[in-house]
């Protein structure tokens, strides 16, 4: 059997299980305090901003971004893929560490599947708006219609791509949900205020707790939890299909997959480190997400880091050793020497050096060096997207087809917006959604305590 | 409520399974158990089972069969276009979306499976034993009828360690 003692404790200082509670929802029944509406103001503006940047792209039309014939795909796309690539680390915690039986996860599950709905939200909103009449976005549902070709082509990627994104966002959303039913139940039973446990008792659905619910809830984890687990790896495959699938130089490899994936888990368990160090920084969460839990999040990177690593060197080595010109004119003379050069070295340097940081344990048990990594890591994925994207679109066959690419002000503000709802929404999960999977915690409690827990030594464990 | 039941009250997970299995060796079940987290002791000891993992896979197997005909019938049946000399019936591509759509729909039937047979949905009030049961206290709920002569017993082993309320 599984033995915790390799990670050290999963919750610092012998709590018992209502002081659990109490910690997780302490914030929720406290005062708001000044900087969460300093900081909810700042966000609401930038996503204000992004509204107004909303309404230039629909109302003006798609001219009003930098994109062209050649480079159609700009920051539009490059962002939709960072954040899908975000949002896939929540499934990624709940699923794969729970095959992996890893304790500790139970501490970050939570702000991790948050960050998942909230990213995937964002991230949709992209290709809705690139479409450029985003009010005929249904013309992608297949329905029976009198538009002349009856059927969506199924054979498309960006088809694929809008049935994974909607089905990965509904998804996400009722499993981050279902989660969260019994933690709602423990604040309406626990409320003071009347409006508290009307709100929260509505949201709890009728939980009790009682061995009929838990049996079932059980079984739908399992459910949802083994067959999520193959939506992570198909999403962000079908996200790659939509380059890999063109014949552009670059673009048309099949490591792109594999790579898209990895690159996704990557950027997102990034992304969790900011979160969960913010929530310890603000909420004094230390106790529940200890130093040991932040580090064994860091060994996560340095291997996925290693797999970044060599990924890159292999798009690089495939790309001599295919011999095609295009390819190695592209590797060569544009991304590794030319003039993308500076957004290929900082992607490089960003995911597949800086976090190898995180072999010594001083930086791994450094806050500020974690948290500051973290963001690295973030915008190291960010050009990796930016280097995928316009790289291979402003330089391919005719050279009479090059053109250079620069956003404008509407497309920087529209993914000003993005992050101003990002923000916004994981401020209101931290005043009304108990950050922490305070149930699954508890169940992990006992774990700390000798024999486990148990009355009696067991012979083996 | 209090009239007909008796509430053992514990404080944690082991007592609690300690106590429901000596009540069940008296040939007892308590009507209900109620817990801040899943006991695996006791939803194991308890006599409801659950098919939900079962409803699972055969929606997925008529989820399945559902979209790969759908698309099928849609693309080759209903209206075959050519996509630059690609044949009708692309088999492989259709994979992808019934695999997505497959799992999409896995999860929402199973979702709606749980929520009709745990009984738990919007607007739904909930029965209440005890106010902690959701927080640090381990509730098991008897029968006051269902104990007959063995009520002393009973208490005694639930007062071993917990309470009675």
């Amino acid at each position: 059997m599984y033995n915790s003692a390799v990670r050290g404790r999963l919750i610092d200082g012998d709590k018992s299980l209502s002081q659990i509670s109490q910690e997780i929802i302490k914030p929720i029944h406290a005062k708001t305090p000044l900087w969460w509406y300093a900081a909810m103001l700042v966000s609401l503006g930038m996503f204000g901003f992004g509204l107004y940047c909303k309404y230039i792209t629909i109302s003006t039309g798609i001219g009003t971004w930098g994109v062209n014939n050649s480079v159609a795909w700009g920051w539009a796309i490059i962002n939709f893929v960072w954040w899908i690539g975000i949002g896939h680390a929540g499934t990624a915690f709940s699923i794969f560490l729970l095959i992996l039986r890893q304790k500790w996860r139970t501490a970050i599950n939570r702000a991790a599947e948050a960050m998942t709905v909230v990213a995937v939200f964002c991230a949709s909103l992209f290709p809705l708006l690139h479409m450029g009449r985003p009010w005929l976005f249904f013309y992608i549902f297949p329905y029976p219609n009198t538009r002349g070709p009856l059927w969506v082509n199924f054979n498309s990627p960006l088809f694929w791509d809008f049935v994974a994104i909607s089905a990965y966002l509904l998804i996400s959303a009722s499993f981050w949900y279902f989660g969260m039913v019994p933690d709602f139940a423990t604040i309406r039973d626990t409320a003071k205020s009347k409006i508290k446990k009307a709100v929260y008792g509505f949201f709890s659905f009728g939980w009790t707790g009682s061995s009929k619910e838990w049996l079932r809830f059980e079984a739908l984890s399992f459910v949802l939890g083994g067959i999520a687990a193959v939506l992570v790896v198909s999403v962000h495959s079908i996200v790659s299909t939509d380059f890999a699938v063109s014949v552009k130089p670059g673009w048309h490899t099949t490591i792109f997959p594999p790579y898209f994936v990895v690159g996704a888990i990557f950027s997102g368990f990034a992304m969790v480190l900011t979160l969960v160090i913010t929530m310890r920084g603000l909420y004094k969460m230390n106790d529940f997400i200890t130093d040991s839990h932040v580090d064994a999040v860091c060994r996560v990177l340095i291997f996925i880091s290693l797999i970044m690593g060599t990924a890159y060197m292999t798009e690089i080595f495939m790309a001599w050793y295919s011999g095609s010109d295009y390819e190695t004119y592209l590797f060569f003379r544009t991304r590794l020497f030319g003039e993308y050069a500076y957004q290929f070295w900082i992607m490089f340097v960003a995911n597949a050096v800086v976090p190898q940081l995180f072999w010594f344990k001083k930086m791994r048990r450094n806050m500020w060096v974690v948290f500051t990594i973290s963001i690295i890591i973030n915008i190291g994925m960010w050009f990796e997207r930016f280097n995928i994207v316009v790289t291979s679109l402003s330089r391919d066959y005719l050279p009479s087809g090059w053109a250079p690419y620069s956003p404008t002000w509407v497309e920087i503000g529209f993914f000003i917006g993005t992050l101003g709802m990002f923000i916004a929404g994981v401020l209101l999960f931290f005043r009304f959604i108990p950050m922490i999977a305070i149930s699954e915690l508890k169940s992990v409690a006992k774990f700390d305590k000798p024999n486990h827990g148990k009355l009696k030594a067991t012979s083996h464990e | 409520m209090s009239k007909n039941y008796i509430l053992g009250v514990f404080n944690d997970e082991a007592t609690l399974v300690d106590a429901f299995e000596k009540v069940k060796e008296k040939g007892i079940l308590p009507l209900e158990v109620y817990t801040p987290y899943p006991v695996h002791e006791i939803l194991e000891g308890m006599p409801t089972k659950t098919r939900i993992t079962h409803a699972a896979f055969f929606y997925g197997l008529f989820a399945a069969t559902g979209i790969l005909g759908f698309l099928t019938y849609a693309a080759v049946i209903d209206w075959p276009l050519q996509y630059g000399g690609k044949p009708f019936n692309a088999f492989p591509s259709f994979i992808v979306v019934t695999i997505v759509a497959t799992i999409l729909s896995i999860t929402l039937l199973t979702l709606f499976t749980f929520s009709a047979r745990a009984q738990v949905f919007p607007g739904k009030k909930p029965e209440i034993f005890h106010e902690r049961a959701t927080d640090d206290k381990f509730v098991m709920v008897i029968d006051k009828e269902s104990m007959g002569d063995k009520s002393k017993d009973i208490e005694s082993i639930i007062l071993e360690f917990g309470e009675i309320e």
